[in-house]
């Protein structure tokens, strides 16, 4: 109730039509986002679908404790965590840069040629798209003849043998399947810049960097700003399916995400408790994620989620 | 006023459609639908294919018996999941085959004890002994579905071994003239020599000795082969000692420590494929279509249906690229069970009748008529003279267009109706000569081999791959013991101790097998693995193998009755 | 900065833009040397981005064009080894795919207006700065992000609305989303409040500021949303599965084809479900990949139609503040 000075009839009166579209959209939100929150009572009971979540047994915090006293899920946060910042890094970047160039592109057939194709993965599904990551990267794939080729290791490595290398290739798949997907909505935002800023800019004798920095990344910044608020939150979604898909015993220990934990031990062997406590905490440490940058974004006058 | 319009049209619209399509309640019960047939919905909480609305087998069946049933499979969900949401909703199909959530709709009240019924159906009483419909009772005392499959009428008829074995090429026991393996240093030494001799396939590709698949749950390639090599049937996730009647683990034994010794040095050696344990499944068939992998263990069904169809369709199996199971023990002259004879009663789960089903009589009376032996027929030969040929001497056969087209998916889709996940026979049909299923009759299986796979068998006197492995008795009442722990949850102590296991033994074993020093990896290994207590999860599956025992032993002296 | 909002609404016409082109074109002519370079780094970068991207679609082509057992041998990159088109004879031939594809396409029209048109309501509502309860609202979807109820919760919710067993729960539930709603907001705030302000001094309510002077600004974003949305809504087949399992009539495109790709799959452990699968000379890779371009085509014969609202652009001219 901060907003509480400017509460007043006639803001009320003048904002009548904008206040009965919030109020009708927020009640579906309460219905369709909010209501479904009661199934969070499950991470507190021992849930049965039989009993449902009237009557199941209350069990208070003991699948949280028994969820933070294994040191599996400290290392699955730990992988999470870690994916999950390294592929909101490297795609970010690699979107904002893509858009970058390609808007800096001079011809307009090649730039809507180039961006038609560079969506194109994002409909190919991860089984598909690992397939073939796991072919480029098997000892006789591309990758290993080239590396071999060049001179550059006498011996073909095995990629997915080794835990170093985890990380890196399910960041790269990342990229590979989204950086033309995710770059649409700042080509979008690129659209709205005032061509003549760049006039002016040009007039002041600017080059290109120069009118990359001082006028598109300027205009896009809003964008990019609210997309990263988004994303920080979703660190802890760092997926399933392709970890899953390119993950085997030898990499299990970095390999395993929160999703993969939750299906393995929750929805696998019938615990839904154990999967809604995971969820619960992922929503609390994505909410104060939010809550934290927002508050830094804020502070420096930029863009902000709320 | 304008403004006031599009802000009242577009409401209604947003709340129009919020409350519109308030739609009927899931199908239910025997409906009878307007050619007078019956029409009943089933859920199947496997995956499976789905047949079109207007299949032909399907029809006709309906017309025999009066029903129909619309399938419906599981797609992208976990059993447990589906199941889940259908206790939730509270509105089940007719038939249900919950799999691993047999239980969880069992205790929801979901299901109709069908005791009172099995009486009034002359096929479904048959189906089992009483002895084996007393072991699907549960804790109430009532029977609630019925295993579909496994179960043998008449006389068995195996001719693949469609289990787990040690698998070598035919080319391979052709080279060294069919000599007698026994014993995993034979079958390794074998290989060896073989792959020194002859490093590359005839387009000089190289060949790969030996691979193990190890993605995911596939990873019993790896881990299980001690059960077998101590000469124990495929009890799954324990062996149990027939004299002693106690559980023994058999990933601590000496033999698997002798196995996964046997595995290392081979891996030193660069016999095991380096990349056995990063590869995954679409990977290791591919491996194996190419012809260049000379043996490994798995599974028939695991790789029959897909590796060996394309070693067929590259004609490598002309060149002896197929497979053959070899009677591999630790040591000389041990009994192997590798192959058992007999059905396997999987009671955890089956075909099951839900509350919603308006008309239980005429859904059992279905079932009942599937088990009619032209019916029967229909569901697993065919059309007469459309997908099977009968001969003179009353032997069903199928022509090469015939076998071609029973592949066809499409054809499938359209033509043939197996109601796959309804009871079923295997085994010699009612008229004493041919088999319930096409899988079954020996001419068939001898028309589609290879020359290579005949001259094999011939060599080692064995007429089909069961023969290959000899068959041994059926284990005793308690078998299998993994129909026991397939059902364990974290929710015991046993049962977090055997997902902890998997996990480790996913994690340690492939370590194990590519370690410098073996003694050392097996020994850090075996450190872990006590960690997960395995000792409650062996104390567990000891109190059900009593159980089993104990429940088998109220029917002996005489009253197994069929 | 006080023009009236018809003219400013003709001036994102395309007069300007061309004058703009205009002036490229004059520069074109003037390259220097580390403009030459980058153009050429560029080209090569984007050329380098083509390849790598575009790989991994065409292999999907070939391997949906090959025949199913051969490709199980792998090798197979750019040009199908055994020519075959049964994959997508096994794909066309899937029953209910004719009352699958209707509804996908209605799912996505009226799922992509409607969403369209309330996150649209909502970014204005919230994007208006003397709105008294903007940050609010705000905070109120963005949380509806990264909360979740459950699968059963939902179920159970959607059962007691009627929303199961119906069309309506493809386009009602999902419909809001706080990130449609936040990427147009980010848009509509980059519109200099002079515009509003002007307008009201016409007298213009907030239904005409919407209606006449946003949202024809907004063509380059709603076109993303209404991309983001629609790929979702013609993608989606999971609700299909879950609330319209046994009413088949509601059935969608991508559920049909997800439990075909699911019966060829050998994803199950045990022989009967191997078995029921079954032989074939079709397998889950090949189906997979003609499932995938059969899914692809219609999305890349309606891409250029949005396309041009956001590769080209508007031009908004010198209305910016």
């Amino acid at each position: 109730m901060t907003q509480k000075k400017s509460f007043n009839m006639v803001d009320i009166k003048h904002q009548k039509i904008l206040l009965f579209w919030a109020a009708a959209i927020t009640i579906y939100g309460i219905v369709f986002y909010y209501a479904p929150l009661v199934g969070w009572l499950m991470a507190f009971q021992n849930y049965k679908p039989v009993t449902g979540l009237l009557h199941s047994e209350f069990i208070g915090l003991g699948k949280f404790k028994l969820l933070f006293s294994d040191v599996t899920f400290l290392r699955v946060i730990r992988n999470t965590l870690a994916m999950g910042v390294i592929n909101l890094a490297v795609t970010f970047f690699m979107a904002i840069l893509f858009a970058i160039l390609l808007n800096e592109m001079a011809s307009k057939g090649g730039k809507k040629v180039v961006q038609t194709i560079s969506y194109l993965p994002h409909f190919l599904s991860w089984i598909i798209v690992t397939g073939i990551l796991h072919d480029a990267l098997s000892g006789t794939g591309i990758i290993n003849t080239l590396l071999m080729h060049f001179g550059t290791i006498s011996q073909p490595i095995n990629f997915f043998a080794h835990e170093k290398y985890f990380w890196p290739i399910v960041a790269f798949a990342n990229v590979w399947k989204e950086t033309g997907w995710n770059a649409i909505i700042y080509l979008a935002a690129i659209t709205s810049i005032d061509p003549s800023l760049y006039e002016a800019a040009s007039i002041d004798g600017a080059g290109r960097w120069a009118k990359i920095k001082n006028v598109t990344l300027p205009g896009i910044k809003p964008t990019i700003m609210i997309l990263l608020l988004m994303n920080v939150g979703n660190v802890l979604n760092a997926g399933f399916e392709i970890q899953y898909l390119l993950g085997n015993g030898l990499v299990q220990n970095v390999s395993q995400t929160i999703d993969i934990y939750v299906l393995k031990w929750g929805i696998s062997q019938g615990d839904y408790s154990i999967g809604t406590a995971a969820g619960i905490f992922k929503s609390v440490v994505s909410i104060i994620l939010i809550v934290f940058f927002n508050h830094i974004a804020k502070k420096h006058g930029e863009e902000r989620l709320f | 006023m304008k403004k006031k319009i599009v802000s009242a049209v577009l409401c209604a619209a947003m709340l129009s459609s919020m409350f519109a399509g308030c739609g009927k309640t899931a199908g239910s019960g025997g409906a009878v639908n307007k050619d007078g047939i019956k029409e009943f919905t089933a859920f199947f909480a496997v995956p499976g294919s789905e047949i079109n609305d207007d299949n032909e087998i399907q029809q006709i069946i309906a017309e025999k018996t009066g029903c129909k049933v619309k399938e419906t499979w599981l797609t992208g969900q976990t059993a447990e999941e589906a199941v889940g949401t259908l206790i939730a909703g509270g509105e089940y199909p007719d038939f249900v085959e919950a799999g691993s959530g047999s239980v969880q709709m069992y205790e929801a009240g979901a299901l109709v004890a069908l005791d009172d019924y099995i009486d009034k159906y002359p096929n479904i009483k048959e189906y089992f002994t009483e002895q084996e419909w007393d072991a699907l009772r549960q804790s109430d005392g009532h029977i609630y579905w019925i295993p579909q499959f496994s179960n043998i009428y008449g006389e068995e008829r195996a001719c693949t071994h469609n289990d787990e074995a040690f698998w070598i090429q035919a080319r391979v026991l052709e080279w060294a003239g069919y000599p007698k393996i026994e014993t995993m240093d034979e079958y390794f030494d074998l290989i060896e020599s073989y792959n020194k001799e002859n490093p590359t396939m005839d387009d000089g590709t190289e060949n790969i000795p030996y691979t193990i698949l190890c993605d995911d749950w596939r990873y019993f390639c790896l881990e299980n082969a001690p059960e077998f090599l101590d000469g124990y049937p495929n009890d799954g996730s324990v062996i149990v000692d027939p004299d002693t009647m106690k559980i023994v683990d058999y990933n601590t034994t000496p033999t698997a420590k002798k196995y996964f010794q046997k595995l290392n040095e081979e891996y030193k050696k660069g016999i095991v494929d380096p990349e056995s344990f990063t590869q995954t499944y679409d990977e290791y068939i591919a491996k194996l279509s190419s012809g260049r992998v000379l043996g490994m263990i798995d599974q028939w069904w695991d790789f029959a249906y897909t590796a060996e169809d394309a070693i067929k369709s590259a004609g490598l199996d002309e060149k002896g690229c197929q497979y053959v199971p070899l009677p591999i023990t630790i040591e000389k002259g041990m009994k192997n069970q590798w192959h058992n004879s007999g059905g396997v009663l999987n009671v955890s789960s089956g075909l099951a009748i839900t509350t919603s089903c308006q008309d239980v009589e005429g859904a059992l009376q279905f079932v009942n008529d599937l088990l009619d032996q032209d019916i029967h027929d229909l569901r697993f030969w065919g059309v007469k003279d459309v997908d099977y040929k009968v001969g003179d001497d009353g032997m069903y056969y199928r022509t090469p267009e015939m076998r071609k087209q029973q592949a066809d998916t499409a054809y499938k889709a359209s033509h043939v109706c197996s109601y796959s996940y309804f009871p079923q026979y295997s085994g010699t049909s009612r008229d004493g000569k041919n088999a319930m299923k096409s899988d079954g009759q020996e001419q068939e299986f001898f028309d589609g081999l290879s020359e290579p796979i005949k001259k094999c068998f011939e060599a080692y006197g064995a007429q089909t791959y069961v023969e290959m492995l000899g068959t041994s008795e059926a284990p005793g009442p308690w078998y299998p013991m993994y129909t026991y722990s397939s059902t364990m949850t974290t929710s015991t102590p046993g049962g977090t101790a055997w997902a902890k296991m998997g996990e480790i033994k996913h994690q340690y074993l492939p370590k194990v097998v590519m370690s410098e020093d073996f003694e050392k990896g097996w020994n850090e290994y075996m450190g872990v693995y006590e960690e997960c207590k395995p000792e409650d999860f062996i104390s567990e599956m000891q109190t059900e193998l009593e159980r089993r025992v104990e429940e088998a032993a109220k029917y002996e002296g005489g009253s197994k009755k069929k | 900065m006080d023009q009236t909002s018809s003219s400013l609404v003709s001036f994102a016409g395309t007069t300007e833009s061309k004058e703009v082109t205009k002036v490229k074109a004059k520069k074109r002519k003037k390259i220097s040397g580390a403009d030459l370079a980058f153009r050429i780094c560029n080209g090569l970068f984007m050329i380098i981005f083509v390849v790598v991207t575009l790989y991994p679609v065409l292999n999907t082509l070939a391997v949906s064009l090959n025949d199913g057992t051969d490709a199980l041998r792998g090798g197979i990159y750019l040009i199908p080894r055994v020519f075959t088109m049964k994959n997508y004879e096994t794909v066309l031939a899937k029953d209910n795919l004719v009352t699958g594809a209707f509804i996908t396409v209605s799912r996505t029209i009226l799922g992509t207006l409607l969403a369209l048109v309330t996150n649209a309501i909502l970014a204005f509502i919230v994007s208006r700065k003397n709105f008294i309860f903007a940050k609010q609202v705000s905070l109120f979807w963005v949380i509806t992000m990264y909360v979740n109820g459950g699968l059963i919760p939902t179920f159970l919710l959607f059962k007691s609305l009627g929303l199961t067993n119906s069309f309506a729960v493809y386009i009602i539930p999902g419909m809001i989303s706080a990130f449609n709603m936040l990427v147009i907001r980010t848009y509509m705030r980059g519109i200099p409040d002079s515009l509003e302000e002007s307008a009201q001094l016409d007298g213009a309510g907030y239904t005409t500021i919407f209606l006449k002077i946003i949202s024809p600004l907004c063509k380059p974003v709603y076109a993303t949303v209404a991309l983001f949305v629609a790929v979702g809504q013609w993608n989606s087949w999971f609700d299909a599965m879950l609330y319209n399992r046994m009413a088949s009539q509601y059935t969608t495109l991508q559920y049909e084809l997800m439990k075909l790709l699911s019966s060829v799959s050998n994803q199950s452990s045990s022989a009967e479900a191997m078995k029921n699968a079954g032989e074939g000379s079709v397998t889950p890779t090949s189906v997979r990949a003609a499932a995938t371009i059969v899914t692809m085509l219609p999305i890349i014969c309606i891409y250029p139609f949005l396309q041009k609202y956001f590769v080209t652009g508007l031009t908004l001219g010198g209305v910016k503040e």
